[in-house]
Order: C-alpha cells, then sequence, then structure tokens
C-alpha cells in the first residue's frame, strides 16, 4: 500500500538495484561471490564469538577448548587488569572514575556551545586537577599511586586527551607564527615544524624519557609522563600546524582585508575571521590527525607505561590464559574502534554542522 | 544619531582626506606617481582609468590595506605613519566596500553587521543589532539579516557589505568596483544604494567605471593613468570638454559601446 501511494519509490530503487548489481553476468557472478565470502565471514564470527563461545568467569581452558569458540572467560577474568593495567587493586574505582572524568571533558568540547576561551580553559583546568587528584592520590585521605603505576584505560584516555589540549593551542601558534609578517620569526617556525615532522616519534618519546633528564636541570626534569606527553603533544602540534596552514591557504585574501578595513586588530581578525575559516577547511584532515594521535598512544610502552594494548599484553600473560589472546585483542580493538568510529561521527556531524548555510563555494 | 562614542582625535573641520606626494612601488614599478588629492567632507569622488592604473592602489592606501613609499596621507587632519595608532584611528572612520563583497561565509547577515561595532566601537549587542537593522532596511533588504551570505544573490550580498561598513558609522566610504562583479541586472539595486548615500552626504571615493553613477552624483571625476592623475574636473566639464588625449581615448573606450 505505502509502495502504490510512494510513486516510484520502491521500485526505482530495485531498479536500481538491479542496474548496479545485476546488470551483466559478471556483475552477477562479482554479487554473488561477495555474498557468499560475507555470509562466510559473518557465520564464522558468529559461530566463533557467540554460538559455540564460553562465557562467564568460571570457563577455563578445559572448557573453553571443550566448546571449540571463543573463551570470554579471560575477559571476565582479566578484565580489571586490561581496563587498569598495575593501578593497585582496591585503588582501581579512582581509575575508573577518572576514566568518567576525562569522558566528560572530551564530551563537554566537542559540544560547539562550549566553545570559548573561558569555558574550554574551565573544564580542561578542572578536568586535569579532578583527574590528577583521583589518579596520583595524597591528598583528600586518598592512598598516593605514582604515575608509574597508572595504566590501562585511563593512561590511554589521558595521554589523548593531553596531547589535543597541549598539542591544539601549541598548533595554533605555530601556525600563525608561520605566517608572521616578519620573515625570521615565519622561516624559524618553518623550520621547527619541518625538524620536529621529520623526526619519528618514537625518537621523540624516546628523547624525552631518558635524553632530555641529562640535558634539563633538575627542578625542571619533571616526572617521566609529563616529558613524554610533552613530546607527543609537540609532535601532534607540528603536523596540525600544516594542517591548520593548509586551512589559512584556502581562505581568500579579500577576507582578512574586510576585516582590516572594519578596523579589527590582528588578535580578532585572527580569532573571529581567519581561524574559523580555516579549521572549517582543514577539518576532515584535523579529525583524522585525531585519530592517529589516539592510535599512537599505544607507542608510550616502549618507554615504560603500561596503557590499554600493555595492559592487555600482560592479562594473558600469565599461564592459565596463553591460549586467549585473541579475545583480548578483540576486547581491545572493540574499545579503540568504539573511540575512533565515534571521532569519525563527530567530524561528519561537524561537517554537516559547518555547511549550513554555505549553499555557494 | 546613536550615541556612538568618537575618539575625538579626528578634527572634522579639516578635509576629509589629503593625500600629498603619494610614491608607491611594487619592487622596482612605479604604482603610484606623485598623487595629489583632496577630498572635502561630503565631497563624492569617481575615480575612473584603464585597468593597472593604479585606482586600487590609491584608494588602498588610505585604510593602509597598501602601504605607500613616501608621501603623505591625512583622514580629518589625522597623518596616517608608522604609529600603528593612527592606522586604527583611520580604518575605524574610512569604511570599504569590495569588488568581490568579502562577507565572512561563516556568520549571518547580522553577525557580519554587528562583529565589527561590538569589538572595534565596543557598544552592546543590542545596540550593534538596532544599528544593523536599521542599515539593513536602508539596503532594502532586513529580511535576510539570519541568512548566511552564501545564501544571497551577488547584488543581495554587495548591499550587505554596504550595510556592514555604514554599521561602523564611518565619515568615509571607499569603493573599489562595487558593481564589477555583478550581473547586469543585479548592477542598479546596488548603484541605487550609492546613490542614496551620496544624497545623504557621505563623502564618498568610488572607484567605478559606471558613468551614469558618475554624472548623477559625483562633485569630481578623476582619471588616472599609468600611476597617475591625468586629470580632474566637475562631470559636465570631464564628459564635455575632456581635456587630456588619454582621457578622451578612454572615454571613447568606456562610453562607446
Ligand atoms: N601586490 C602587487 N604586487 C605587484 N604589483 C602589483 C600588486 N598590486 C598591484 N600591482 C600592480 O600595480 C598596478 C596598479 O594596480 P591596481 O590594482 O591599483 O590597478 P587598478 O587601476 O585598480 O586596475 P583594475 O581596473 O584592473 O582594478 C598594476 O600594474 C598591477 O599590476
Ligand atoms: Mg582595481
Amino acid at each position: 500500500m505505502t509502495a502504490s501511494s510512494l510513486p516510484g519509490g520502491q521500485s526505482a530503487r530495485l531498479r536500481r538495484l538491479r542496474r548496479d548489481y545485476f546488470g551483466s553476468p559478471l556483475a552477477v557472478l562479482m554479487t554473488l561471490l561477495s555474498a557468499a565470502v560475507i555470509a562466510w565471514i559473518g557465520w564464522f564470527l558468529l559461530d566463533w564469538g557467540v554460538i559455540r563461545a564460553t562465557f562467564g568467569a568460571d570457563g577455563t581452558q578445559e572448557t573453553c577448548v571443550a566448546h571449540g569458540g571463543a573463551c570470554w572467560s579471560v575477559i571476565a577474568v582479566r578484565w580489571r587488569v586490561i581496563l587498569f593495567g598495575i593501578y593497585p587493586y582496591e585503588e582501581q574505582w579512582r581509575s575508573a572514575l577518572a576514566c568518567v572524568v576525562v569522558g566528560v571533558v572530551i564530551l563537554l568540547s566537542c559540544l560547539p556551545r562550549m566553545w570559548s576561551f573561558g569555558r574550554l580553559a574551565l573544564v580542561w583546568v578542572l578536568g586535569t586537577v579532578i583527574f590528577y587528584t583521583l589518579m596520583r592520590g595524597g591528598v583528600l585521605g586518598l592512598v598516593p599511586v605514582n604515575e608509574q603505576q597508572w595504566g590501562g584505560l585511563p593512561l590511554t584516555l589521558f595521554i589523548f586527551v593531553a596531547t589535543g589540549i597541549i598539542g591544539m593551542p601549541l598548533a595554533i601558534g605555530l601556525a600563525l607564527l608561520r605566517r608572521s609578517e616578519y620573515p625570521v620569526i615565519a622561516r624559524v617556525t618553518g623550520w621547527i615544524i619541518d625538524t620536529i615532522r621529520s623526526l619519528p616519534l618514537l625518537s621523540i618519546l624516546f628523547t624525552c624519557a631518558i635524553v632530555l633528564p641529562f640535558m634539563l636541570p633538575g627542578f625542571l626534569i619533571g616526572e617521566k609522563l609529563y616529558r613524554v606527553l610533552f613530546g607527543a603533544a609537540l609532535f601532534f602540534a607540528a603536523y596540525q600546524a600544516e594542517i591548520i596552514r593548509g586551512g589559512f591557504q584556502g581562505i581568500p585574501k579579500g577576507q582578512e582585508e574586510a576585516a582590516k578595513a572594519l578596523g579589527l586588530t590582528y588578535w580578532h581578525r585572527t580569532f573571529r575571521i581567519v581561524l574559523p575559516q580555516a579549521f572549517r577547511l582543514a577539518l576532515p584532515a584535523t579529525i583524522n590527525q585525531f585519530v592517529i594521535a589516539f592510535m599512537e598512544t599505544s607507542l608510550i610502552v616502549v618507554v615504560g607505561f603500561m596503557e590499554l594494548l600493555a595492559a592487555g599484553n600482560t592479562a594473558f600473560k600469565t599461564g592459565e590464559w596463553k591460549f586467549a589472546y585473541a579475545e583480548v585483542y578483540v576486547f581491545i580493538a572493540a574499545i579503540y574502534f568504539a573511540f575512533v568510529f565515534g571521532l569519525s561521527r563527530y567530524g561528519a556531524y561537524l561537517e554537516a554542522r559547518m555547511n549550513v548555510g554555505h549553499r555557494k563555494d | 544619531m546613536s550615541a556612538i562614542a568618537r575618539t575625538n582625535v579626528m578634527d572634522l573641520t579639516a578635509p576629509a582626506i589629503e593625500i600629498t606626494d603619494l610614491n608607491k612601488y611594487y619592487g622596482t614599478f612605479h604604482a603610484l606617481r606623485s598623487i595629489n588629492l583632496t577630498v572635502s567632507k561630503g565631497e563624492k569622488v569617481v575615480v575612473c582609468g584603464p585597468s593597472g592604473s593604479g585606482k586600487s592602489t590609491m584608494i588602498r592606501c588610505i585604510n593602509q590595506l597598501e602601504e605607500h613609499d613616501s608621501g603623505a596621507i591625512r583622514v580629518f587632519g589625522t597623518q596616517l605613519d608608522d604609529n600603528l595608532g593612527s592606522i586604527d584611528e583611520i580604518r575605524r572612520e574610512v569604511g570599504m566596500v569590495f569588488q568581490q563583497f568579502n562577507l565572512f561565509p561563516h556568520m549571518t547577515v547580522l553577525e557580519n553587521c554587528t562583529l565589527a561595532p561590538m569589538l572595534v566601537r565596543k557598544i552592546s549587542r543590542a545596540e550593534a543589532e538596532a544599528t544593523a537593522m536599521r542599515y539593513l532596511e536602508k539596503v532594502r533588504i532586513p529580511d535576510q539579516a539570519q541568512k548566511f551570505p552564501g545564501q544571497l544573490s551577488g547584488g543581495q550580498q554587495q548591499r550587505v557589505a554596504i550595510a556592514r561598513a555604514l554599521c561602523m558609522q564611518p565619515e568615509i566610504l571607499l569603493f573599489d568596483e562595487p558593481t564589477s562583479a555583478l550581473d547586469p541586472e543585479m548592477i542598479a539595486e546596488v548603484l541605487d544604494v550609492m546613490v542614496t548615500l551620496a544624497q545623504e552626504g557621505m563623502t564618498m571615493v568610488c572607484v567605478t567605471h559606471e558613468m551614469g553613477f558618475a554624472r548623477k552624483v559625483a562633485d569630481r571625476v578623476i582619471f588616472m593613468d599609468k600611476g597617475e592623475i591625468i586629470e580632474e574636473a566637475p562631470p559636465e566639464e570631464f564628459f564635455g570638454q575632456p581635456k587630456s588625449d588619454r582621457t578622451r581615448l578612454f572615454l571613447s573606450q568606456v562610453l562607446g559601446h
């Protein structure tokens, strides 16, 4: 009935379907072949992951092998090691709470109505203080926990968020310096950016973790975690600065001239006219950069931090769960996927939002 | 009109614009050759001349979108010099309308009009919006206030650009070929607005090839070629008995078709 009330609606779709997927013998063959492959993979996952899988904390290697499917028992038993690493067991509620805090900071930062200097600064400072207090302890009757014992999801999230929060303003600063009217400043900034970009992130992390303490005066050395964070943020900033510069180049010269003619100061021109437009142009690349930054948090394991992936590795290192590494990796992959997928959906939302009213250009 | 605080450094009894012996180079290219020009308050000056003759360069020197190399520019007695304050001072009193409109695409029409008055003149949002609506009515598009520039036609965009400049309540308006990027059917609506402004006594310097507009409102027409002012005369004289051969050639080309 609905089909007949929508003239052509459903039948047009059917026709298009037939044309696109069954238009020629080769197309029919490819369609059937792809469908078979997808069905086979889907069936395998369903069979392995659900039908023959073992759930619950009382599963053991014997019961799992007997069932023949995935052994989700490893997650049920070891999830706290995966999520929180070697953070003291009794204190792990603080880790969980810290994750929530970071999550709230991320969500708030994503809301367009929060995008003013004051509000973002408030959210970030407050978030950092609460996170640090929870994780580090030593006040309010919380047992002190050294940064070396932080691990798992809160560490991964913290590094990601801190990279963004420190790296983004740094990137904006570098990008602005690079287009400075003074050739010396522009050139030197260009060199700095290019130098950082030509170094592998690993070498920057190593330098910050291990080499820097020999070069800095004692009071500047600080905790290894923060040195590493600074390195990651610097790396992020160098790439993001180039992305923003690309955005600058897409803005017609007349925009800044019009702003000058209206008497706007350099800062007003920059923050009201130039940067908003540069970010709109650079948005897809910026989201991409954040995705990369999230993935790269796993690199800090090499300087001795047990972030999510490393914590997952230890979860099956004990003899009894050695066989169940695939399940642990699937679990961790699901967490990464949830974040990155959310990030890319958010990027799509922003693009749609910014395209409102830009029928032309 | 509205109570916008002036900084009062401007001397409104001095000539609106006074350009003396202005020179400008692009590298070795001599773009402006000892330009002398005085525009009094309320005067309308139309600048014409062949492409590349330096018309844009000259009016862009007035609000320092281009830096000049020698000579002096005074706006209501305030001299433009290396003192950055004088540039800010002058830009507040000198509005500009561009060939390409240059509206801010990420802001609505209303936001385009209120941004500078709020940030530069430091008036409240309510007052800025009231002023903006008044000028949007003047250019006859108050109903488009909530739209984005990309949703408007070229003629509408240029009228918004004029309203945006007016919202700063400038003493002087500079126009750089405001109708050259428009389809023919939209030129009239923009020129109408400009004629109204002229009749209300705005001080205007217009680079344009719309000779009908020049005849109608100009107090003086200036002809430039190769970086020099060749001729300057009231419109009747300029179009009736042009003195220089170059002017005659140019006029025959512009009016010929
Ligand atoms: N940024 C620049 N660098 C080098 N040369 C320039 C620059 N801007 C303008 N010129 C040159 O200066 C001369 C005057 O340019 P200007 O834009 O003032 O001409 P115009 O009279 O406005 O011409 P049009 O009618 O085409 O707009 C031209 O020969 C132009 O090539
Ligand atoms: Mg020009």
